[in-house]
């Protein structure tokens, strides 16, 4: 009953902020709506028993990525961005004429039919069981980051290492001559 | 699973006669134990933060050489209440030109984001809402919510000392979780897992076994997580966000009434929560020496142990904002990035060296040859 309750709460907090992110006409909000959609999707990772990466969604998101887009709206100027101009369904017309529509309408279609033919033998003997794993999976996590995958995880600390001394050096002082 | 209250209660006598009460619905009651033990966790820690403010004055009073407030109950101990009563009985004001969602919006946030750390405080051994594996990862993550609150209550209020308050806010919750998230990842190192259960279980009821002294590196972790969390809750000598002789009083000047209580509210109880979690990581939590029955009088000495702890910490909090000033925004960050910063990293891999070298064995088991 909780897991029921946890998953619905999730899902209709995910689609309403994402609805809510698309046709606010303030960017400051879209922001805010996108950090309950983002919380929802933790929500979700929640509900199948990922506790790591649930937590790990909200810490990387919620404690990062959603504070540096509110920044570097803010410091962009987020008010001059609120749109007064329509097209002809009411929509800000940032958003896209008919065509844009049209292309957009089509990609969700055919993505719908992939995703249904994709996942229709997995959820047809599931039966809305939730996940049968006890346990935490931290430890699975850890194994599997420092055995199979460490070439990976290596390679993306580099990755990482390589973007925060460019951000320094981007960010320094630099001296007149 | 993980072990939560209501698993813990399930193993007593009067938990049947309960699950009988409620014609065997089990969850039911526990929705009903969760929801009883939630709001008397956040009830008894909103009047910890109530006097948290009553404390601050009476202390900076004793340090100052004043009397403090003495006028409202005996020795002046429901001045919070009165203050309660001021705050709601006044007018809600919103500036003209703020926005409007976002400026009711961040009170909460800041709130939300204390509140929901509650859920894995380890008051006792049986008493913590849930214990969960990734318990210390899950109260670093949720607390930066109420990064997002200051940075909005700055922007929302649409004024420069807010605005400007609100960046150093949320500039200093980002920077300064860096050196304590790493500390933490240092007393995970030791303990070889991240519930609480699991942390303060790995500690001992004595002080040469709590992970404060199990060897050097996490002796100045200690520190440094100490310094960090005071700079995390926007606390003296970091309370820029709200210098008061700089920025009237910074993020929260345009809010009034119970608005600006919940601000300081959340302030209050996160010095609690940053106080628990060094009290639980550091201090050996709530640890009983020598005993290891596990009958419920024990679960309340270890809750007192534990609020001890944690309300010590408290004080010093408390003497450290009135005695040191405040720093300048240049030092607030050199501070944490090339200071903390480097010493934390240092810490951590002090303490996996450490792990290796000596076999998991503390200093104390070391020298004094015990297993």
């Amino acid at each position: 009953m909780f897991l029921q309750f946890l998953f619905i709460s999730s899902a209709l907090l995910t689609i309403a902020c994402s609805i809510a992110v698309l046709i606010t006409k303030n960017l400051m909000h879209s922001c805010v709506f996108l950090l309950g959609a983002l919380v929802g999707i933790a929500g979700l990772y929640a509900t199948l028993g990922a506790d790591f990466v649930a937590v790990t969604q909200i810490m990387v998101y919620m404690g990062g990525v959603v504070i540096l887009m509110l920044f570097a709206v803010m410091l962009t100027g987020g008010k001059d961005f609120v749109s007064r101009a329509q097209n002809l369904l009411g929509l800000p017309a940032s958003m896209g004429n008919k065509w844009t529509y049209g292309v957009g309408l089509l990609v969700g279609v055919v993505f719908l039919l992939t995703n249904i033919k994709l996942i229709s033998g997995i959820t047809m003997n599931v039966a809305g069981q939730p996940s049968t794993q006890t346990g935490s999976t931290v430890n699975q996590i850890g194994h599997l980051l420092v055995k199979d995958h460490v070439l990976a995880f290596e390679i993306s600390s580099v990755l990482l290492l390589g973007a925060l001394v460019g951000a320094a050096i981007i960010a320094r002082p630099r001296k007149h001559n | 699973m993980n072990q939560t209250v209501v698993s813990y209660l399930s193993q007593y006598e009067f938990y049947d006669f309960l699950l009988a009460l409620f014609k065997n619905n089990q969850s039911l009651l526990s929705f009903v134990i969760y929801l009883v033990l939630a709001l008397a966790i956040v009830g008894m820690c909103a009047t910890i933060g109530g006097l948290g403010t009553y404390a601050e004055r009476k202390i900076s009073a004793d340090i100052q050489a004043r009397i403090g407030p003495n006028r409202v109950g005996p020795y002046g101990l429901l001045q919070f209440l009165a203050d309660g009563v001021k705050m709601m009985l006044k007018e809600d004001v919103m500036p003209f030109s703020a926005d409007k969602m976002l400026f009711y919006l961040a009170p909460l946030l800041c709130l939300t984001g204390v509140f929901a750390t509650l859920a894995v405080l380890p008051f006792s051994g049986g008493f913590i809402m849930t214990d969960l594996n990734v318990g210390i990862f899950y109260l670093v993550a949720i607390s930066s919510l109420v990064g997002v609150g200051v940075f909005l209550g700055g922007y929302a209020s649409n004024s420069k000392w807010s605005m400007l308050g609100g960046m150093r806010g949320a500039s200093q919750i980002i920077s300064y979780e860096i050196p304590v998230t790493i500390s933490i990842l240092a007393i995970t190192l030791l303990s070889g897992g991240m519930g609480f259960g699991t942390i303060v279980g790995s500690q001992g009821g004595l002080p040469h076994q709590w992970f404060m002294f199990h060897n050097p590196f996490a002796f100045i972790a200690t520190f440094v997580y100490f310094v960090g969390a005071l700079a995390e809750t926007n606390r003296a000598p970091f309370d820029l966000p709200e210098a008061e002789s700089e920025l009237v009083s910074g993020y929260h000047t345009e809010y009034t009434g119970m608005r600006f209580g919940f601000f300081a509210l959340a302030e209050y109880i996160e010095v609690f929560v940053v106080c628990g979690v060094a009290a639980a990581l550091f201090l050996g939590g709530y640890n009983l020496p020598g005993i290891k029955l596990d009958i419920l009088p024990i679960q309340a000495v270890q809750f007192v142990i534990f609020m001890t702890k944690t309300l010590v910490l408290y004080y010093v909090v408390i003497w450290v904002r009135w005695t040191f000033p405040r720093l300048r925004v240049d030092q607030l960050m050199s501070i944490c990035w090339k200071y903390l910063t480097p010493i934390a990293i240092f810490n951590l891999v002090g303490c996996a060296i450490w792990m290796v070298v000596f076999n998991g064995k503390s200093i104390a088991e070391i020298l004094l040859g015990s297993h």
